[in-house]
Protein backbone atom coordinates (compact mmCIF):
# COMPACT_ATOMS: atom_id res chain seq x y z
CA UNK A 1 0.00 0.00 0.00
CA UNK A 2 1.46 2.93 -1.09
CA UNK A 3 0.47 6.50 0.87
CA UNK A 4 -0.89 9.06 -0.96
CA UNK A 5 -1.63 11.66 1.50
CA UNK A 6 -0.26 12.38 4.73
CA UNK A 7 -1.05 14.57 7.39
CA UNK A 8 1.24 14.61 10.66
CA UNK A 9 0.36 16.49 13.63
CA UNK A 10 -1.25 19.59 11.99
CA UNK A 11 -2.82 21.78 13.51
CA UNK A 12 -5.11 24.89 12.64
CA UNK A 13 -6.51 27.75 14.81
CA UNK A 14 -8.35 30.85 14.24
CA UNK A 15 -7.41 33.25 16.70
CA UNK A 16 -8.32 31.75 19.60
CA UNK A 17 -10.42 28.98 18.40
CA UNK A 18 -8.20 25.64 17.72
CA UNK A 19 -9.92 23.94 14.71
CA UNK A 20 -7.91 21.48 14.14
CA UNK A 21 -5.52 20.08 17.15
CA UNK A 22 -2.46 18.01 16.21
CA UNK A 23 -4.39 15.92 13.43
CA UNK A 24 -2.78 12.86 12.21
CA UNK A 25 -3.98 10.19 9.56
CA UNK A 26 -2.76 8.44 6.69
CA UNK A 27 -4.56 7.25 3.36
CA UNK A 28 -2.88 4.90 0.95
CA UNK A 29 -3.32 5.07 -3.04
CA UNK A 30 -7.62 3.80 -3.91
CA UNK A 31 -8.68 3.94 -0.56
CA UNK A 32 -12.17 5.43 0.18
CA UNK A 33 -11.86 7.04 3.12
CA UNK A 34 -14.59 8.57 5.01
CA UNK A 35 -14.32 11.36 7.90
CA UNK A 36 -17.44 12.08 10.42
CA UNK A 37 -17.94 13.64 13.13
CA UNK A 38 -20.34 16.53 14.88
CA UNK A 39 -20.92 19.77 13.65
CA UNK A 40 -18.45 22.34 14.28
CA UNK A 41 -15.24 19.19 14.72
CA UNK A 42 -13.35 20.83 11.88
CA UNK A 43 -13.31 18.28 9.29
CA UNK A 44 -14.17 20.91 6.65
CA UNK A 45 -11.07 22.97 8.12
CA UNK A 46 -9.22 19.89 7.43
CA UNK A 47 -9.92 19.79 3.86
CA UNK A 48 -9.22 23.32 3.61
CA UNK A 49 -5.87 22.68 5.19
CA UNK A 50 -5.35 19.40 2.50
CA UNK A 51 -6.46 21.37 -0.45
CA UNK A 52 -4.46 24.40 -0.78
CA UNK A 53 -7.13 27.03 0.79
CA UNK A 54 -5.66 27.72 4.22
CA UNK A 55 -2.44 27.04 5.53
CA UNK A 56 -1.63 24.56 8.71
CA UNK A 57 -0.88 26.58 11.96
CA UNK A 58 1.30 23.74 12.74
CA UNK A 59 2.17 20.59 11.24
CA UNK A 60 3.06 19.09 7.64
CA UNK A 61 1.08 17.51 5.24
CA UNK A 62 2.55 15.22 2.60
CA UNK A 63 0.63 14.31 -0.83
CA UNK A 64 2.28 12.07 -3.54
CA UNK A 65 5.40 12.02 -1.42
CA UNK A 66 5.52 16.11 -1.76
CA UNK A 67 5.67 18.23 1.27
CA UNK A 68 2.45 20.33 0.05
CA UNK A 69 2.33 22.19 3.32
CA UNK A 70 2.42 25.47 1.80
CA UNK A 71 0.66 25.01 -1.59
CA UNK A 72 -1.99 27.20 -2.90
CA UNK A 73 -5.24 25.83 -4.12
CA UNK A 74 -4.72 25.76 -7.32
CA UNK A 75 -1.19 24.35 -6.90
CA UNK A 76 -2.98 21.59 -5.30
CA UNK A 77 -5.24 20.98 -8.09
CA UNK A 78 -2.72 21.22 -10.78
CA UNK A 79 -1.01 18.15 -8.52
CA UNK A 80 -3.73 16.13 -8.87
CA UNK A 81 -6.31 16.96 -6.00
CA UNK A 82 -9.67 17.45 -6.38
CA UNK A 83 -12.48 18.75 -4.22
CA UNK A 84 -16.30 19.73 -4.03
CA UNK A 85 -17.46 22.25 -1.83
CA UNK A 86 -20.31 21.64 0.75
CA UNK A 87 -21.81 24.70 0.26
CA UNK A 88 -22.49 25.44 -3.68
CA UNK A 89 -24.99 28.06 -4.93
CA UNK A 90 -24.24 28.18 -8.98
CA UNK A 91 -24.78 31.70 -10.44
CA UNK A 92 -23.30 32.27 -13.90
CA UNK A 93 -23.55 31.71 -17.19
CA UNK A 94 -22.02 28.40 -17.71
CA UNK A 95 -23.81 25.71 -18.77
CA UNK A 96 -23.35 21.77 -17.52
CA UNK A 97 -21.04 21.31 -20.38
CA UNK A 98 -19.37 24.32 -20.37
CA UNK A 99 -18.85 23.66 -16.46
CA UNK A 100 -17.54 20.67 -16.93
CA UNK A 101 -14.63 21.75 -19.86
CA UNK A 102 -13.67 24.35 -17.77
CA UNK A 103 -12.16 21.13 -15.09
CA UNK A 104 -10.95 19.17 -18.50
CA UNK A 105 -9.06 22.79 -19.60
CA UNK A 106 -6.67 22.09 -16.37
CA UNK A 107 -5.17 19.41 -18.85
CA UNK A 108 -5.71 20.80 -22.10
CA UNK A 109 -5.07 24.35 -23.98
CA UNK A 110 -7.55 22.71 -26.45
CA UNK A 111 -11.32 23.71 -26.54
CA UNK A 112 -12.46 20.71 -28.73
CA UNK A 113 -10.32 18.34 -26.47
CA UNK A 114 -11.69 19.77 -23.63
CA UNK A 115 -15.61 19.52 -25.19
CA UNK A 116 -14.51 16.61 -26.12
CA UNK A 117 -13.63 15.03 -23.02
CA UNK A 118 -16.51 16.37 -21.07
CA UNK A 119 -19.13 15.35 -23.20
CA UNK A 120 -17.63 12.01 -22.35
CA UNK A 121 -17.46 12.49 -18.60
CA UNK A 122 -20.84 13.62 -18.88
CA UNK A 123 -21.71 10.42 -20.58
CA UNK A 124 -20.25 8.32 -18.29
CA UNK A 125 -22.15 10.02 -15.10
CA UNK A 126 -25.42 9.95 -16.84
CA UNK A 127 -25.71 13.58 -16.66
CA UNK A 128 -25.69 13.89 -20.69
CA UNK A 129 -29.18 15.02 -21.19
CA UNK A 130 -28.48 17.95 -19.03
CA UNK A 131 -25.18 18.76 -21.13
CA UNK A 132 -26.63 22.34 -22.57
CA UNK A 133 -28.95 23.16 -19.34
CA UNK A 134 -27.28 25.75 -17.30
CA UNK A 135 -26.00 24.99 -14.55
CA UNK A 136 -28.19 27.09 -12.23
CA UNK A 137 -31.30 25.54 -13.29
CA UNK A 138 -30.65 22.31 -12.92
CA UNK A 139 -31.67 20.65 -9.51
CA UNK A 140 -29.53 20.43 -6.57
CA UNK A 141 -28.62 17.16 -6.67
CA UNK A 142 -27.52 17.10 -10.41
CA UNK A 143 -25.63 20.40 -9.57
CA UNK A 144 -23.74 18.04 -7.18
CA UNK A 145 -23.21 14.90 -9.49
CA UNK A 146 -22.04 17.97 -12.29
CA UNK A 147 -19.59 19.60 -9.64
CA UNK A 148 -18.20 16.11 -9.01
CA UNK A 149 -17.78 15.35 -12.59
CA UNK A 150 -16.31 18.49 -12.93
CA UNK A 151 -13.58 17.11 -10.37
CA UNK A 152 -13.15 14.34 -12.04
CA UNK A 153 -12.59 16.51 -15.29
CA UNK A 154 -9.66 17.41 -13.69
CA UNK A 155 -7.78 14.39 -13.99
CA UNK A 156 -7.25 14.06 -9.88
CA UNK A 157 -5.51 11.10 -8.09
CA UNK A 158 -7.27 12.21 -5.25
CA UNK A 159 -10.80 13.66 -4.98
CA UNK A 160 -12.05 15.14 -1.76
CA UNK A 161 -15.96 15.15 -1.09
CA UNK A 162 -17.57 17.45 1.30
CA UNK A 163 -20.82 16.09 1.87
CA UNK A 164 -22.43 15.83 -1.41
CA UNK A 165 -25.14 13.55 -0.17
CA UNK A 166 -26.61 15.74 2.03
CA UNK A 167 -30.11 17.15 1.65
CA UNK A 168 -30.77 14.52 -0.78
CA UNK A 169 -33.71 11.64 -0.59
CA UNK A 170 -32.52 8.38 -0.70
CA UNK A 171 -33.12 7.48 -4.23
CA UNK A 172 -30.78 10.22 -5.01
CA UNK A 173 -28.53 9.04 -2.04
CA UNK A 174 -28.12 5.85 -4.01
CA UNK A 175 -26.71 7.77 -7.04
CA UNK A 176 -24.26 9.72 -5.43
CA UNK A 177 -23.29 6.36 -4.01
CA UNK A 178 -22.95 4.84 -7.09
CA UNK A 179 -21.12 7.26 -8.71
CA UNK A 180 -18.35 7.52 -6.10
CA UNK A 181 -18.04 3.75 -6.18
CA UNK A 182 -17.13 4.24 -9.97
CA UNK A 183 -14.90 7.31 -9.75
CA UNK A 184 -13.41 4.97 -6.86
CA UNK A 185 -13.11 1.18 -8.68
CA UNK A 186 -13.25 2.16 -12.46
CA UNK A 187 -11.42 4.88 -12.18
CA UNK A 188 -8.53 4.52 -9.38
CA UNK A 189 -8.88 7.82 -7.55
CA UNK A 190 -8.31 7.75 -4.35
CA UNK A 191 -11.65 9.16 -2.25
CA UNK A 192 -11.42 10.87 0.96
CA UNK A 193 -15.18 11.88 1.91
CA UNK A 194 -16.79 14.24 5.06
CA UNK A 195 -20.34 12.66 5.32
CA UNK A 196 -23.11 12.75 7.66
CA UNK A 197 -25.39 10.31 5.81
CA UNK A 198 -24.79 7.58 7.50
CA UNK A 199 -25.74 4.59 5.31
CA UNK A 200 -23.27 5.61 2.48
CA UNK A 201 -20.32 5.83 5.16
CA UNK A 202 -20.61 2.48 6.37
CA UNK A 203 -21.28 0.97 3.13
CA UNK A 204 -18.95 2.72 0.93
CA UNK A 205 -15.90 3.59 2.98
CA UNK A 206 -13.06 0.95 3.64
CA UNK A 207 -11.77 2.88 6.67
CA UNK A 208 -13.05 6.37 8.08
CA UNK A 209 -11.92 8.56 11.18
CA UNK A 210 -13.85 10.44 13.46
CA UNK A 211 -13.11 14.13 14.48
CA UNK A 212 -14.71 15.81 17.52
CA UNK A 213 -13.97 19.03 18.82
CA UNK A 214 -10.83 19.63 16.45
CA UNK A 215 -9.29 16.23 17.28
CA UNK A 216 -9.08 12.48 16.64
CA UNK A 217 -10.57 10.15 18.58
CA UNK A 218 -10.61 7.28 16.27
CA UNK A 219 -9.68 5.61 13.06
CA UNK A 220 -10.62 2.19 11.54
CA UNK A 221 -12.70 0.10 9.73
CA UNK A 222 -16.59 1.15 10.16
CA UNK A 223 -18.08 -1.31 11.87
CA UNK A 224 -15.32 -1.26 14.12
CA UNK A 225 -15.24 2.34 14.65
CA UNK A 226 -19.20 2.95 15.24
CA UNK A 227 -18.85 0.21 17.95
CA UNK A 228 -16.35 2.34 19.52
CA UNK A 229 -18.00 4.37 23.04
CA UNK A 230 -16.39 7.28 22.16
CA UNK A 231 -17.74 7.69 18.82
CA UNK A 232 -21.21 6.83 20.33
CA UNK A 233 -21.21 9.15 22.57
CA UNK A 234 -19.24 12.34 20.82
CA UNK A 235 -21.28 11.66 17.69
CA UNK A 236 -23.62 8.58 16.65
CA UNK A 237 -25.93 8.40 19.56
CA UNK A 238 -27.11 5.24 21.69
CA UNK A 239 -30.24 5.62 19.36
CA UNK A 240 -28.23 4.94 16.58
CA UNK A 241 -26.44 1.90 18.09
CA UNK A 242 -29.44 -0.02 18.79
CA UNK A 243 -31.70 0.58 15.49
CA UNK A 244 -28.13 -0.17 13.11
CA UNK A 245 -26.07 -2.03 14.54
CA UNK A 246 -28.01 -3.65 17.64
CA UNK A 247 -29.65 -5.82 14.82
CA UNK A 248 -26.81 -7.11 13.63
CA UNK B 1 -4.41 26.36 -35.74
CA UNK B 2 -6.92 26.47 -33.02
CA UNK B 3 -6.38 30.24 -32.77
CA UNK B 4 -7.80 30.95 -35.92
CA UNK B 5 -10.71 28.40 -35.71
CA UNK B 6 -11.58 29.67 -32.64
CA UNK B 7 -11.63 33.70 -33.78
CA UNK B 8 -13.70 32.53 -36.82
CA UNK B 9 -15.96 30.38 -35.07
CA UNK B 10 -19.43 31.91 -34.60
CA UNK B 11 -21.55 28.74 -34.83
CA UNK B 12 -23.16 28.97 -31.28
CA UNK B 13 -25.11 32.00 -33.00
CA UNK B 14 -28.67 31.41 -34.28
CA UNK B 15 -28.12 32.02 -38.26
CA UNK B 16 -30.92 34.49 -37.91
CA UNK B 17 -27.90 36.58 -35.48
CA UNK B 18 -25.51 35.98 -38.14
CA UNK B 19 -27.71 37.41 -40.84
CA UNK B 20 -28.41 40.63 -38.98
CA UNK B 21 -24.68 40.74 -38.43
CA UNK B 22 -24.33 40.76 -42.00
CA UNK B 23 -26.42 43.08 -42.67
CA UNK B 24 -24.90 45.42 -40.40
CA UNK B 25 -21.59 44.65 -41.95
CA UNK B 26 -22.15 46.01 -45.03
CA UNK B 27 -23.94 48.98 -43.96
CA UNK B 28 -20.64 49.53 -42.25
CA UNK B 29 -18.46 48.61 -45.05
CA UNK B 30 -21.08 51.38 -47.20
CA UNK B 31 -21.89 53.96 -44.69
CA UNK B 32 -19.17 56.14 -46.19
CA UNK B 33 -20.24 56.19 -49.43
CA UNK B 34 -24.37 56.95 -48.54
CA UNK B 35 -25.25 60.42 -48.57
CA UNK B 36 -24.20 61.75 -44.82
CA UNK B 37 -23.15 65.07 -42.91
CA UNK B 38 -20.00 65.49 -41.14
CA UNK B 39 -21.89 64.87 -38.19
CA UNK B 40 -23.06 61.71 -38.88
CA UNK B 41 -19.24 60.50 -40.18
CA UNK B 42 -18.49 61.72 -36.62
CA UNK B 43 -20.77 59.91 -34.58
CA UNK B 44 -20.06 56.65 -36.43
CA UNK B 45 -16.34 57.16 -35.89
CA UNK B 46 -17.26 57.51 -32.48
CA UNK B 47 -19.54 54.27 -32.23
CA UNK B 48 -16.82 52.06 -33.85
CA UNK B 49 -14.12 53.74 -31.20
CA UNK B 50 -16.41 53.24 -28.44
CA UNK B 51 -17.38 49.71 -29.62
CA UNK B 52 -13.27 48.52 -28.94
CA UNK B 53 -13.43 50.23 -26.08
CA UNK B 54 -16.65 48.10 -24.71
CA UNK B 55 -15.10 45.01 -26.36
CA UNK B 56 -11.84 45.74 -24.66
CA UNK B 57 -13.34 46.21 -21.27
CA UNK B 58 -16.08 43.30 -21.62
CA UNK B 59 -12.64 40.61 -21.29
CA UNK B 60 -12.21 41.53 -17.49
CA UNK B 61 -15.57 43.57 -16.79
CA UNK B 62 -18.00 41.53 -18.67
CA UNK B 63 -16.63 37.55 -19.11
CA UNK B 64 -14.55 38.38 -15.44
CA UNK B 65 -16.96 40.30 -13.95
CA UNK B 66 -14.44 42.40 -12.33
CA UNK B 67 -16.48 45.85 -12.59
CA UNK B 68 -13.27 48.23 -13.72
CA UNK B 69 -13.54 52.07 -13.77
CA UNK B 70 -10.55 53.09 -15.20
CA UNK B 71 -10.41 52.35 -18.48
CA UNK B 72 -9.27 55.84 -20.08
CA UNK B 73 -5.66 55.68 -18.01
CA UNK B 74 -5.08 53.42 -20.94
CA UNK B 75 -6.53 55.10 -22.96
CA UNK B 76 -4.36 58.70 -22.26
CA UNK B 77 -1.10 56.29 -22.28
CA UNK B 78 -1.94 54.86 -25.41
CA UNK B 79 -3.02 59.07 -26.96
CA UNK B 80 -0.37 60.23 -25.19
CA UNK B 81 2.68 57.41 -26.63
CA UNK B 82 1.36 58.30 -30.34
CA UNK B 83 0.80 62.24 -30.17
CA UNK B 84 4.41 62.54 -28.19
CA UNK B 85 6.57 60.25 -30.38
CA UNK B 86 4.51 61.80 -33.43
CA UNK B 87 5.62 66.10 -32.69
CA UNK B 88 8.72 65.08 -31.01
CA UNK B 89 10.39 62.33 -33.41
CA UNK B 90 7.94 61.93 -36.41
CA UNK B 91 7.34 58.16 -35.35
CA UNK B 92 5.10 56.16 -37.13
CA UNK B 93 1.70 55.41 -36.04
CA UNK B 94 2.52 51.74 -36.86
CA UNK B 95 5.28 51.92 -34.31
CA UNK B 96 3.91 54.25 -31.48
CA UNK B 97 0.79 52.29 -31.54
CA UNK B 98 2.64 49.31 -30.49
CA UNK B 99 4.73 51.25 -28.20
CA UNK B 100 1.68 52.46 -26.75
CA UNK B 101 0.28 49.31 -26.15
CA UNK B 102 3.59 47.87 -24.19
CA UNK B 103 3.54 50.87 -22.27
CA UNK B 104 -0.25 50.70 -21.23
CA UNK B 105 0.35 46.58 -20.88
CA UNK B 106 3.27 47.20 -18.63
CA UNK B 107 1.55 49.95 -16.79
CA UNK B 108 -1.69 47.17 -16.27
CA UNK B 109 0.91 45.17 -14.53
CA UNK B 110 1.90 47.52 -12.27
CA UNK B 111 -0.82 48.14 -11.16
CA UNK B 112 -2.74 45.04 -11.89
CA UNK B 113 -0.38 43.30 -9.86
CA UNK B 114 -1.65 44.67 -6.37
CA UNK B 115 -5.19 45.86 -7.43
CA UNK B 116 -6.52 42.14 -8.10
CA UNK B 117 -5.92 41.53 -4.46
CA UNK B 118 -9.14 43.50 -4.35
CA UNK B 119 -12.71 42.06 -4.77
CA UNK B 120 -15.43 43.79 -5.61
CA UNK B 121 -16.28 47.59 -4.91
CA UNK B 122 -12.57 47.98 -3.32
CA UNK B 123 -11.39 46.75 -7.23
CA UNK B 124 -13.69 49.19 -8.88
CA UNK B 125 -13.36 52.03 -6.65
CA UNK B 126 -8.96 51.89 -6.61
CA UNK B 127 -8.89 51.65 -10.74
CA UNK B 128 -10.50 54.64 -10.54
CA UNK B 129 -8.06 56.24 -7.99
CA UNK B 130 -5.09 54.85 -9.73
CA UNK B 131 -6.81 56.23 -13.20
CA UNK B 132 -7.00 59.74 -11.56
CA UNK B 133 -3.89 59.31 -10.07
CA UNK B 134 -2.09 59.02 -13.48
CA UNK B 135 -4.34 61.90 -14.69
CA UNK B 136 -3.51 64.11 -12.48
CA UNK B 137 0.45 63.30 -13.36
CA UNK B 138 -0.12 64.00 -17.01
CA UNK B 139 -1.43 67.12 -15.80
CA UNK B 140 1.72 68.86 -14.79
CA UNK B 141 4.03 66.94 -16.48
CA UNK B 142 5.64 69.28 -19.17
CA UNK B 143 7.07 66.82 -21.13
CA UNK B 144 3.43 65.64 -22.28
CA UNK B 145 2.11 69.59 -22.48
CA UNK B 146 0.68 69.08 -18.99
CA UNK B 147 -2.67 70.35 -18.13
CA UNK B 148 -2.63 72.17 -22.37
CA UNK B 149 -2.08 68.84 -23.66
CA UNK B 150 -0.52 68.20 -27.05
CA UNK B 151 -2.14 69.67 -30.75
CA UNK B 152 -0.55 67.43 -33.93
CA UNK B 153 -0.65 70.19 -36.62
CA UNK B 154 -1.87 68.61 -39.50
CA UNK B 155 -0.89 70.91 -42.06
CA UNK B 156 2.65 69.11 -41.50
CA UNK B 157 1.73 65.99 -43.01
CA UNK B 158 0.37 65.68 -46.76
CA UNK B 159 -3.06 65.23 -47.50
CA UNK B 160 -3.47 61.00 -47.38
CA UNK B 161 -0.70 60.23 -45.28
CA UNK B 162 -1.09 56.55 -44.16
CA UNK B 163 2.64 56.28 -42.15
CA UNK B 164 1.07 59.09 -39.57
CA UNK B 165 -2.42 58.25 -39.74
CA UNK B 166 -3.32 62.20 -40.69
CA UNK B 167 -6.05 62.38 -43.53
CA UNK B 168 -7.79 65.10 -44.33
CA UNK B 169 -11.06 63.08 -45.11
CA UNK B 170 -12.75 61.59 -42.74
CA UNK B 171 -13.31 58.38 -44.66
CA UNK B 172 -9.81 57.30 -44.39
CA UNK B 173 -10.39 57.60 -40.43
CA UNK B 174 -13.62 55.10 -40.71
CA UNK B 175 -12.46 52.44 -42.89
CA UNK B 176 -8.78 51.98 -41.02
CA UNK B 177 -11.21 52.13 -37.72
CA UNK B 178 -13.14 49.87 -39.17
CA UNK B 179 -10.41 47.15 -39.74
CA UNK B 180 -9.46 47.42 -36.20
CA UNK B 181 -13.80 46.82 -35.33
CA UNK B 182 -13.36 43.50 -37.10
CA UNK B 183 -10.62 42.41 -36.13
CA UNK B 184 -11.17 43.21 -32.50
CA UNK B 185 -14.13 41.12 -33.03
CA UNK B 186 -12.49 38.61 -33.90
CA UNK B 187 -9.82 38.79 -31.29
CA UNK B 188 -13.00 38.40 -28.64
CA UNK B 189 -14.14 35.38 -30.85
CA UNK B 190 -11.39 33.95 -29.60
CA UNK B 191 -11.03 35.09 -26.26
CA UNK B 192 -14.24 33.86 -25.18
CA UNK B 193 -13.32 30.48 -27.13
CA UNK B 194 -9.96 30.27 -25.12
CA UNK B 195 -8.74 28.45 -21.94
CA UNK B 196 -8.91 31.98 -20.49
CA UNK B 197 -12.14 32.80 -21.87
CA UNK B 198 -13.79 29.60 -20.14
CA UNK B 199 -11.91 30.07 -16.95
CA UNK B 200 -12.79 33.68 -16.25
CA UNK B 201 -16.48 32.89 -16.47
CA UNK B 202 -15.79 30.84 -14.10
CA UNK B 203 -14.23 33.29 -12.18
CA UNK B 204 -16.74 35.23 -12.27
CA UNK B 205 -19.13 32.41 -10.66
CA UNK B 206 -17.01 31.53 -7.84
CA UNK B 207 -13.63 32.09 -7.38
CA UNK B 208 -13.26 29.33 -4.31
CA UNK B 209 -14.58 27.05 -7.00
CA UNK B 210 -11.80 28.38 -9.84
CA UNK B 211 -9.22 27.69 -7.64
CA UNK B 212 -10.05 24.06 -6.90
CA UNK B 213 -10.35 23.56 -10.43
CA UNK B 214 -6.67 24.90 -10.47
CA UNK B 215 -6.98 28.11 -12.36
CA UNK B 216 -4.85 30.95 -10.90
CA UNK B 217 -6.90 33.40 -10.36
CA UNK B 218 -5.15 36.19 -10.07
CA UNK B 219 -2.84 35.26 -13.07
CA UNK B 220 -6.03 34.59 -15.37
CA UNK B 221 -7.31 38.04 -14.40
CA UNK B 222 -3.98 40.12 -14.65
CA UNK B 223 -3.73 38.77 -18.00
CA UNK B 224 -6.80 39.38 -19.08
CA UNK B 225 -6.34 42.92 -17.72
CA UNK B 226 -4.01 43.09 -19.97
CA UNK B 227 -5.42 41.94 -23.14
CA UNK B 228 -8.35 44.59 -21.91
CA UNK B 229 -5.86 47.52 -21.75
CA UNK B 230 -3.82 46.91 -25.25
CA UNK B 231 -7.55 46.94 -27.06
CA UNK B 232 -8.13 50.92 -25.14
CA UNK B 233 -4.63 51.68 -25.82
CA UNK B 234 -4.56 51.20 -29.56
CA UNK B 235 -8.02 53.36 -29.58
CA UNK B 236 -6.55 55.79 -27.96
CA UNK B 237 -3.12 55.73 -30.30
CA UNK B 238 -5.70 56.29 -33.16
CA UNK B 239 -7.90 58.99 -31.16
CA UNK B 240 -4.93 60.88 -30.58
CA UNK B 241 -4.25 61.30 -34.50
CA UNK B 242 -8.06 61.62 -35.53
CA UNK B 243 -8.58 64.31 -32.81
CA UNK B 244 -5.41 65.94 -33.28
CA UNK B 245 -5.55 67.80 -29.77
CA UNK B 246 -5.65 65.65 -26.60
CA UNK B 247 -5.46 66.86 -22.63
CA UNK B 248 -5.33 64.88 -20.01
CA UNK B 249 -9.00 66.14 -19.36
CA UNK B 250 -10.65 64.49 -22.38
CA UNK B 251 -8.71 61.25 -22.53
CA UNK B 252 -8.42 60.59 -18.90
CA UNK B 253 -10.95 61.83 -17.24
CA UNK B 254 -13.75 59.71 -15.21
CA UNK B 255 -16.18 60.09 -17.67
CA UNK B 256 -14.65 58.27 -20.48
CA UNK B 257 -13.78 55.19 -18.01
CA UNK B 258 -17.38 54.78 -16.56
CA UNK B 259 -18.64 55.64 -20.36
CA UNK B 260 -17.09 52.93 -21.66
CA UNK B 261 -18.28 50.57 -18.47
CA UNK B 262 -22.02 51.48 -19.46
CA UNK B 263 -21.81 50.95 -23.13
CA UNK B 264 -20.62 47.16 -22.06
CA UNK B 265 -23.38 47.10 -19.30
CA UNK B 266 -26.41 48.08 -21.40
CA UNK B 267 -25.30 46.11 -24.49
CA UNK B 268 -24.50 43.40 -22.11
CA UNK B 269 -21.61 42.43 -20.07
CA UNK B 270 -20.07 39.04 -21.06
CA UNK B 271 -21.40 38.29 -24.56
CA UNK B 272 -20.10 39.30 -27.89
CA UNK B 273 -21.73 41.72 -29.18
CA UNK B 274 -23.21 43.31 -26.14
CA UNK B 275 -20.77 46.12 -26.91
CA UNK B 276 -21.22 46.67 -30.19
CA UNK B 277 -25.34 46.80 -29.33
CA UNK B 278 -24.34 49.51 -26.10
CA UNK B 279 -21.97 52.02 -28.14
CA UNK B 280 -24.60 51.78 -31.40
CA UNK B 281 -27.22 52.56 -28.90
CA UNK B 282 -25.93 55.00 -26.49
CA UNK B 283 -22.98 57.00 -29.03
CA UNK B 284 -25.68 58.33 -31.60
CA UNK B 285 -28.06 59.33 -28.70
CA UNK B 286 -25.14 61.37 -27.07
CA UNK B 287 -24.23 62.74 -29.78
CA UNK B 288 -27.09 63.79 -31.26
CA UNK B 289 -29.34 64.65 -27.54
CA UNK B 290 -26.26 67.43 -27.03
CA UNK B 291 -26.71 68.53 -31.00
CA UNK B 292 -30.56 68.78 -30.67
CA UNK B 293 -30.82 70.06 -27.08
CA UNK B 294 -27.01 71.06 -25.70
CA UNK B 295 -27.35 73.97 -27.98
CA UNK B 296 -30.46 75.98 -26.24
CA UNK B 297 -29.23 77.78 -23.32
CA UNK B 298 -30.80 76.06 -19.95
CA UNK B 299 -30.81 72.52 -21.31
CA UNK B 300 -27.37 71.54 -20.98
CA UNK B 301 -26.80 68.33 -19.33
CA UNK B 302 -30.20 66.72 -20.25
CA UNK B 303 -28.58 64.05 -22.51
CA UNK B 304 -26.62 62.81 -19.53
CA UNK B 305 -30.29 62.96 -17.83
CA UNK B 306 -31.85 61.16 -20.29
CA UNK B 307 -29.23 58.04 -20.70
CA UNK B 308 -28.77 57.69 -16.82
CA UNK B 309 -32.75 56.72 -17.62
CA UNK B 310 -32.16 54.66 -19.67
CA UNK B 311 -29.20 52.82 -18.18
CA UNK B 312 -31.64 52.84 -14.72
CA UNK B 313 -34.21 51.14 -16.64
CA UNK B 314 -32.14 48.65 -18.44
CA UNK B 315 -30.05 47.30 -15.14
CA UNK B 316 -33.81 47.26 -13.41
CA UNK B 317 -35.93 45.41 -15.77
CA UNK B 318 -32.50 43.07 -17.36
CA UNK B 319 -29.12 43.24 -15.63
CA UNK B 320 -27.87 41.55 -18.47
CA UNK B 321 -28.11 44.40 -20.89
CA UNK B 322 -29.75 44.39 -24.13
CA UNK B 323 -28.27 41.15 -25.05
CA UNK B 324 -29.53 39.52 -22.01
CA UNK B 325 -33.10 40.53 -22.89
CA UNK B 326 -32.82 39.21 -26.38
CA UNK B 327 -31.99 36.03 -25.01
CA UNK B 328 -34.66 35.93 -22.35
CA UNK B 329 -37.49 36.68 -25.62
CA UNK B 330 -35.56 33.88 -27.48
CA UNK B 331 -35.82 31.35 -24.66
CA UNK B 332 -39.87 32.15 -24.11
CA UNK B 333 -39.97 31.59 -27.72
CA UNK B 334 -38.55 28.58 -27.91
Amino acid sequence: MTPLLRVERMTKTFDALVANREVSFQVNQGDLFGIIGPNGAGKTTLFNCIAGRYAPTSGRIFFDNRDVTSLSAHQMARLGLARTFQVYAASGDLTVLENVMVGCFLRTRSRFKARQRASEILEEFGLADLADTLLVEVPVAYQKLVTAATAVATRPKLLLLDEVAAGLNPTEVEQIMAMIRHINQNRGITVILIEHVMTLVMNLCHRIMVLDSGEKIAEGPPEEVAALPAVIKAYLGERYVQTQLGGQ
Amino acid sequence: MEVVRNAFDFSDFPKTDLLVVGCGLLFLLFFPLLPHSTFAMATMIQFLMFSLYGMGWNTIGGYGGQVDLGKAQYVGIGAYTTAVMLIRWDVPFWVSMPAGVMFSVTWSFIIGYPLFRLTGHYFAIATIATSLVLKDVFEVWDFVGAARGLEILATKYDAVDFTHLIFENDNYYYYILLAFFLLGILIINWFRHSRLGYQLRCIKDNELIAQSLGIDVHKSKVKTYALATAFVSVVGSFHACYIKNIEPEDTMSLDLSILIALMAMLGGAGSLWGPIIGAGILIPLKSYLKEWLGASAGLVGIDLILYALIIMVVSAVEPRGVWGLIEKIRARRT
